[in-house]
């Protein structure tokens, strides 16, 4: 059976290509799913996507994932800086993250250095637009194959 | 596209060129602290990124210095030789301004790679000063970090 992945896109990030396009890109939301479900195909795995602008869907899609899904891909959007109600879903939904985001975080306002959520992910890819979410999916499938993660 | 370089004397188009930095302690990879940076050594992710960048049409030259004053050294050298910089500046990457200079001054793209998830680490490692001058960062991923900042450099100096 193929293995099964799920992109979660979290709030404002359906306005993406409308809005900020000097930091977001003018990508839209259904144009960067186009992208990552081609290389799901490619890479020969299951994918499917959801976005929600509301923390508490983000958390039962999150949840929803356990035992079910093989990694999550996610990017949070500003929820990423302050959301624990996430992180604790990530966390008891046992499934490799891996943390997304569109711009490099780094050169913003300092509120966005941080994500309460990154300890429990894999790992982040930040600052590469559209194509993160590739990598990302693309780190979901090496990480078993990695004899460098304990 | 070939035939039109050829008859402009340039043979087939250069293929892109990225450096490849390992910061202080890498080098001690695969004999430290197996637990968080895992038991392949600096030399299995140098191979790795060679068999990657032959699949991916470009070039990869890696380097690895414990010398702070080295990897800025190789930093301002890249400018005209390389298209492109990976860097794992290790431990430096939380405190060298001196880095974060050298690497803001190449004005060539730049992606910052971690082996482990450093925020799952002590709070020290969670913040980095050259994040900002760099597109980008990967890290978490063990090895993988470095194979897929090879994928995205190729991507973002495409033709």
């Amino acid at each position: 059976m193929a293995r099964r992945f799920l992109v979660i896109h979290g709030p404002n990030l359906n306005m993406l290509g409308k809005r900020e396009v000097g930091i977001y890109g003018g990508k839209s939301i259904e144009r960067i799913n186009d992208e990552v479900a081609a290389e799901a195909a490619t890479l020969e795995v299951e994918i499917e996507f959801f976005q929600s602008n509301s923390e508490g869907e983000l958390v039962g899609a999150v949840q929803g994932c356990r035992q079910r899904t093989d990694g999550i891909v996610l990017n949070a959007g500003a929820y990423t800086h302050y959301s624990i109600a996430l992180r604790d879903a990530i966390a008891a939904a046992e499934v490799p993250t891996v943390e997304v985001h569109i711009s490099n975080i780094y050169k913003r306002e300092s509120f966005r250095h941080t994500s309460v959520i990154a300890p429990v992910c894999i790992g982040q890819i930040c600052g590469l637009g559209s194509l993160g979410y590739v990598l990302a999916l693309r780190a979901l499938l090496e990480e078993r194959l990695d004899p460098w993660l304990p | 596209m070939a035939a039109l370089a050829a008859e402009a004397g340039g043979g087939a188009a250069a293929k892109k060129r990225f450096l490849v930095i390992s910061g202080p302690n890498l080098n001690l990879l695969g004999s430290r602290k197996t637990s968080i940076y895992g038991r392949g050594s600096l030399d299995d992710i140098h191979e790795g990124l060679r068999a990657r960048s032959a699949k991916l049409g470009v070039e990869v030259e890696c380097e690895q210095h414990n010398s702070e004053g080295r990897i800025i050294d190789s930093l301002q050298g890249a400018p005209g030789r390389f298209d492109g910089v990976i860097i794992n500046a290790g431990a430096l990457a939380h405190y060298s301004y001196a880095l974060r200079s050298a690497i803001g001054a190449m004005l060539l793209p730049c992606l910052e790679v971690f082996i482990s998830n450093v925020h799952a680490r002590e709070e020290f490692r969670h913040q980095s000063v050259i994040a900002a001058v760099c597109v980008g960062v990967i890290g978490g991923f063990g090895k993988t970090s470095y194979l897929l900042a090879l994928d995205a450099l190729a991507n973002l100096t495409k033709d």
